[in-house]
């Protein structure tokens, strides 16, 4: 294809994107990523009846990365200027059910039960008001919503896994109440008794103790009650690993059952040239020392990234005056790029993205597996905010796909940014053919870099005249970052 | 993937790709800032010396890969050289040494004889076994022709065959490819573009300006 016809036409289309190639829809599946089925759990009492440690209890034993808390307290309903004013005598009523914002939390938690960021509001209980602060949440695996009122709405009711109440006797909620007001919070004896007399307890003997009945489990005695704690403890790391175990098993489905040729997607596959297979050929043996496998690896990605802007790319025609005063019918590239890398083993990349794009935006993501399980999980992101409207084409970057379901993960949380998925482009430098079919199985319009592509059954492929397998060594194991940052 | 191709005999052409017309309008407009020009000549000069390296022959050898896997791999065969005309060759010394890291680097300095207007030689600092080695010749344009004729000359006098000399340019006038040729047609060309001529003032047109004035000094 000529990049260049005579500056007539204004558009030039990416070289080897073609997406309006037919790929049979029957094939795509749908990959459920576990932040869109969290396990909901919510913990409701008295004040002062121990349920926000016990909240901590849970988070602390179950150990889940992505696990939120959410509390009421940040829910409450922004008071009118006379309401403000009662708010500051102690004479307005918090513990009403309607000083909440609840169709707020029902909103917020159904939007991240969709794997949407949500916005949690910030509540200043000195200004009586919502604050201009807000925190983001994107994606959780386990949601924890605790507060006076946590199974009071039917609708927070039908979106829980799991629901709890704390039975405090009201007298020992009284003491912890009158000691933390009065020591922690600078209220004075007869002002803390006045409010418990005329708000709290009212309302916790009309509103709360009543949704006792909707709990699935009562605890008697808050924290106290370790045996009853333990129990729980249990009964939700049972829940969690069905979950994780359900999602693994959805994972290793995909891409088992599918037509898969490489060249009905938008797959690149390094050249196979001497110079390609010499670097391979030192980043392969045991005998290769780790400054060579450095050298050799900051080459490799310079060549993967090349080629994945040689393709994917939309250029606009124009006439470029040159330094010798003469006009040339050059080419403007229409989009950026903005890199998000995939920790640590996508970090491998980073040197050479430097060396590429002067000064391009970065992001990055933690994704992890289980130790125990395999099964991934999203521990962290950071990306450049707004991502989805800069009109710019994604790359991210991830050396090997080996089982591929961290890079769908990865994906995953793009899309959930409102990234399109045709303007990201996947470049890694080894991959599996199982790792890359499911891939493609869940997102067929997503444009793919490889360096090495190794597959299930030996075969003679033009891209693996070697014959690798995907269990090979090098295909199996994630040993790129190790031997990169000597970490192994 | 595009790769290189042989356009004439002995002259190698970086696959005019989108992306490497998108790089050299950048280099070219004459409103690119210097930072931005090096940034983008480095890059491109990057691509040349991956496709000079691939010219070079390799040897199939057996890789013991770690966990006791073998892999049909090849070797890098022979030693390199790079040999810069100086000035404006010594801006792809970076780029040779960002792909073969301890690569040596021989210098020649060529100017045109105010009297004659012929090219003359300065000044030559070449390693002593040059004859055993590869040599990328590193001159970003090629006009005329008439100082890499010149440095050629001097690494045949050092024992150099002309089939061990790859001469990497950036832009290439068809007039200076043909004088080049005519002299040392077994010398391998590896240029990025290819310009339309030489104008009166044998610049290339319509090239990108001095490259040695846009890389060092405007």
């Amino acid at each position: 294809m000529s990049p260049r016809n005579g500056g007539r036409i204004s558009r030039v289309t990416p070289e080897g994107a073609d997406h309006d190639r037919n790929i049979d829809d029957k094939a795509i599946s749908k990959y459920i990523p576990p932040w869109t089925t969290p396990y909901i759990i919510g913990i409701a009492g008295n004040s002062g009846s121990g349920k926000t440690s016990i909240s901590q209890q849970i988070i602390h034993m179950i150990n889940q990365p992505w696990t939120i808390l959410i509390s009421f307290d940040n829910f409450y309903n922004p008071l009118s200027p006379e309401e403000r004013v009662l708010a500051f005598s102690n004479n307005f009523d918090f513990d009403h059910p309607n000083s909440l914002d609840l169709d707020l939390l029902v909103a917020t938690i159904d939007k991240l039960k969709h794997g949407g960021r949500a916005t949690i509001p910030v509540y200043s209980f000195n200004l009586h008001n919502r604050t201009s602060k807000t925190n983001i949440i994107y994606g959780a695996n386990v949601i924890i919503i605790e507060g006076l009122y946590a199974l009071y709405d039917q609708r927070l009711l039908d979106m829980m896994d799991l629901k709890i109440y704390v039975d405090t006797d009201l007298d020992i909620c009284l003491a912890r109440r009158l000691t933390r007001d009065i020591l922690y919070r600078g209220r004075d004896l007869p002002g803390a008794i006045k409010q418990w007399e005329k708000f709290v307890k009212p309302n916790a003997v009309k509103f709360v103790n009543p949704t006792m009945k909707n709990a699935d489990l009562i605890i008697p005695r808050g924290l106290d009650n370790s045996i009853a704690i333990e129990l729980m403890i249990n009964h939700i790391k049972k829940q969690l690993a069905l979950k994780s175990r359900n999602h693994l098993l959805h994972l290793k489905q995909l891409g088992v059952d599918m037509k898969f040729e490489v060249d009905k997607y938008n797959i690149k596959i390094l050249a196979d040239t001497n110079q390609v297979r010499g670097i391979n050929s030192i980043l392969f043996s045991e005998n290769t020392s780790r400054s060579d496998f450095i050298f050799y690896m900051d080459r490799m990605s310079v060549l993967l990234i090349e080629v994945a802007q040689q393709f994917f790319n939309e250029y606009t025609d124009e006439i470029i005056p040159t330094g010798n005063n003469m006009s040339y019918n050059g080419l403007r590239m229409n989009q950026d790029y903005i890199a998000i890398t995939v920790m640590q083993s996508g970090d491998t990349f980073m040197k050479s993205i430097k060396k590429c794009f002067a000064d391009i935006k970065l992001g990055k993501l933690l994704i992890q597996s289980d130790s125990t399980t395999g099964e991934p999980q999203l521990h962290f992101e950071s990306l450049p905010a707004n991502i989805n409207e800069y009109e710019s084409k994604i790359l991210l970057f991830d050396s090997q796909i080996i089982s591929g379901a961290g890079a769908i993960m990865a994906i995953q949380v793009l899309l959930d940014h409102k990234v399109e998925e045709d303007d990201i482009i996947l470049v890694c430098y080894l991959a599996t053919e199982i790792g890359i079919r499911r891939i493609v199985n869940v997102f067929p319009k997503i444009n793919i870099v490889i360096g090495k592509l190794s597959s299930m059954e030996p075969s003679n492929m033009w891209y693996n005249k070697e014959g690798f397998l995907d269990s090979h060594w090098h295909f199996r194991n994630r040993f790129i970052d190790t031997l990169y940052y000597g970490s192994g | 993937m595009a790769e290189a191709k042989e356009v004439d005999k002995n002259v190698i052409l970086l696959p005019q790709t989108n992306q490497l017309i998108g790089l050299y309008s950048i280099i070219r407009d004459q409103r690119t800032k210097r930072s931005d020009f090096v940034f983008y000549a480095d890059r491109i000069i990057r691509l040349l010396v991956e496709e000079g390296l691939n010219q070079l022959p390799v040897e199939e050898a057996i890789i013991k890969c770690h966990g006791g896997h073998e892999y049909k791999g090849a070797k890098f065969l022979g030693k390199i050289c790079g040999v810069s005309i100086v000035r404006a060759g010594e801006s792809m010394e970076m780029g040779l040494r960002d792909c073969c890291r301890s690569v040596r680097i021989g210098k020649i300095l060529i100017q045109r004889d105010e009297e004659t207007a012929l090219p003359k030689l300065f000044y030559e600092k070449l390693p002593d076994d040059i004859r055993d080695r590869y040599i990328f010749l590193l001159d970003p344009m090629l006009a005329t022709g008439g100082s890499a004729m010149m440095a050629v000359e001097v690494l045949l006098s050092r024992g150099v065959k002309s089939e061990q000399i790859f001469f990497l340019n950036l832009l290439a006038a068809p007039e200076g490819i043909k004088a080049f040729h005519s002299k040392y047609p077994d010398v391998k060309i590896i240029t990025g573009g290819i310009d339309e001529r030489l104008d009166e003032d044998k610049y290339i047109v319509p090239g990108l300006g001095d490259f040695g004035d846009r890389y060092y000094c405007i």
